[in-house]
């Protein structure tokens, strides 16, 4: 019986199509075609992109230098905050689980009053309030410094004039994100499950141990891709120190771009510096998607 | 002490100013969040991806520099024009929050029209409601109750960013911190005193408030 029905299909001259069949397929085709002029449309906008940096070729060539070395400075002070922040995330995070009330207390403090006021604030009193206070009591950090590297011979990486800046903005910095690290690496820490420390104390580990090999590598995976977008967050906050003095890449912009005439050059010159966090930053952001998609899959 | 006492009037008139600027532009950024949401969903290409580059151009630059470029940039470009009365401080520092705050809404929007249950927009195409109506009458409306603790917890950042307006000299808190730490170069810790203490006093409640909401929230759902 079946074997004939099949007979009757194979046999069957032209399947048939029904009208709604015709209208969908009209449809894909005038959607592919959208998209076809779309991205032509955008290859001709990322030339024009292309082109209105070229008709600036004079003043680009003119200011390069200066952006180049004002994006040394930013990576170089976000790289050396980071580290820092690291080091005050992990002592508030392992402060904030500590047994001592006082100590939990004392880092609650810490974490509540620097996530609650806005980070420009802070910089301005490191730079302007503390060290405004030390050059008072007649405490000089460059003169201290200099002289402790002239010591170990390494004077000669301490030439900056700008130096109080530079130490303001990197403690300020790190200050800062080492709040919002604490609650990062304190979550990464918790979201563990205690079963893990509880079969490692039954096992006979004692806490360090229990730390370093059980807790510390599974609360790494949690912790990367909220640190990854602090990181981003950091390299954007670093543009504020520009407001303290400091000769970074936002303080390379807005120097070159103010004393422009033509509109046109001030934009462009504002366009230009803003590339330049945008090709850091978007890097890093696909990076922390990734690790994101990474994570979610791990699960 | 007196320092304190005298400049306490100024400051608070900075922090009056400060909650204006983000109650003026929170809202807006909200709806350009929408917006911004709807377009980045769009079947069509020539929509979905100019959207997408705005909001990852806006969240890779700092927002400093998104200040700079609307107030100097396009306040010089409107000069040109004779519409340089559009931008001053307050218009600037509106705009470049409200836009700076759109790129994050969108992802906090998104969050929530995915976590309306897939069965009511499959019901509501089944009842023949076009994709508008279910979205503005079925997804939209349920959805809300999720987003609003995102919201507050950016209202409280945006708070904070506020503070940047004062790049531009606006009559911010921070402006107001400025301008009497430059004159009292000596005493400068009891104005940041001050300070500290009236943003402590605006986003501590906010976001002890924001917890309290989102337990019971989370409670009701």
């Amino acid at each position: 019986m079946s074997e004939i029905y099949k007979e009757q299909i194979a046999s069957d001259p032209v399947p048939a199509t029904t009208r709604l069949d015709r209208l969908a397929a009209r449809k894909r085709i005038i959607l592919l075609i959208l998209d076809v002029l779309f991205f032509i449309v955008a290859f001709v906008l990322v030339l024009a992109f292309c082109y209105y940096l070229y008709s600036y070729r004079q003043l680009l060539v003119l200011y390069l230098p200066v952006f180049l070395d004002g994006l040394r400075v930013t990576i170089w002070i976000s790289l050396v905050s980071v580290v820092l922040a690291i080091i005050f995330g992990l002592l508030g995070a392992f402060a904030r689980l500590s047994r001592f009330a006082v100590v939990r207390w004392l880092a609650m403090i810490y974490v509540e009053v620097v996530r609650g006021t806005p980070i420009l604030v802070q910089l301005l009193l490191w730079y302007f309030g503390f060290g405004a206070v030390l050059t008072q009591m007649g405490i000089d950090p460059y003169r201290i410094v200099y002289s402790l590297a002239t010591t170990l011979q390494i004077n000669s990486l301490f030439q900056d004039s700008n130096f109080d800046a530079y130490l303001f903005g990197i403690i300020g910095l790190s200050f800062n994100y080492g709040a919002y690290l604490t609650e990062v690496f304190r979550s990464g820490i918790q979201s563990v499950e205690h079963g893990q420390s509880e079969a490692a104390l039954s096992l006979g580990m004692n806490s360090r141990q229990i730390m370093r090999h059980i807790i510390f590598p599974q609360a790494i995976r949690m912790v990367i891709p909220p640190f990854t977008n602090n990181f981003i967050t950091l390299i954007q906050d670093s543009a504020l120190l520009s407001i303290v003095g400091l000769e970074e890449l936002e303080h390379a912009t807005f120097a070159l771009a103010l004393p422009q005439v033509n509109p046109g050059n001030k934009m462009f010159v504002f366009i230009f510096g803003a590339l330049f966090y945008l090709v850091i930053c978007y890097p890093l952001s696909l990076f922390a998607h990734y690790c994101e998609a990474r994570i979610a899959k791990a699960y | 002490m007196d320092l304190a006492v005298r400049a306490f009037p100024a400051f608070l008139s900075g922090a009056i100013n400060t909650v204006l600027y983000c109650i003026s532009s929170f809202p807006l950024a909200l709806l350009l969040g929408l917006l911004l949401s709807v377009l980045s969903n769009s079947r069509f290409t020539w929509l979905r991806v100019p959207t997408r580059t705005f909001i990852e151009i806006i969240r890779g630059t700092p927002m400093i520099a998104q200040i700079f470029i609307l107030y100097y940039g396009i306040g010089a470009i409107l000069g040109v024009y004779g519409l340089a009365g559009l931008i001053n401080s307050w218009t600037a520092g509106i705009a470049s929050l409200a836009i700076n705050y759109a790129a994050y809404e969108a992802e906090v929007f998104r969050a929530g029209f995915l976590s309306v249950d897939k069965g009511q927009t499959e019901a509501a195409y089944s009842l023949g409601l076009t994709r508008g109506q279910t979205f503005f009458r079925i997804v939209l409306p349920q959805s809300i109750p999720f987003m609003i603790p995102p919201f507050v917890n950016d209202f409280i950042y945006m708070l904070k960013d506020s503070a940047i307006v004062s790049a531009i000299a606006g009559t911010e808190l921070t402006s107001v911190l400025n301008f009497w730490a430059t004159r009292n170069s000596s005493n400068p810790l009891p104005l940041y005193l001050i300070a500290i203490v009236l943003y402590l006093l605006m986003s501590l409640p906010t976001s002890y408030v924001a917890r309290l909401f989102e337990r019971r929230l989370r409670a009701a759902l």
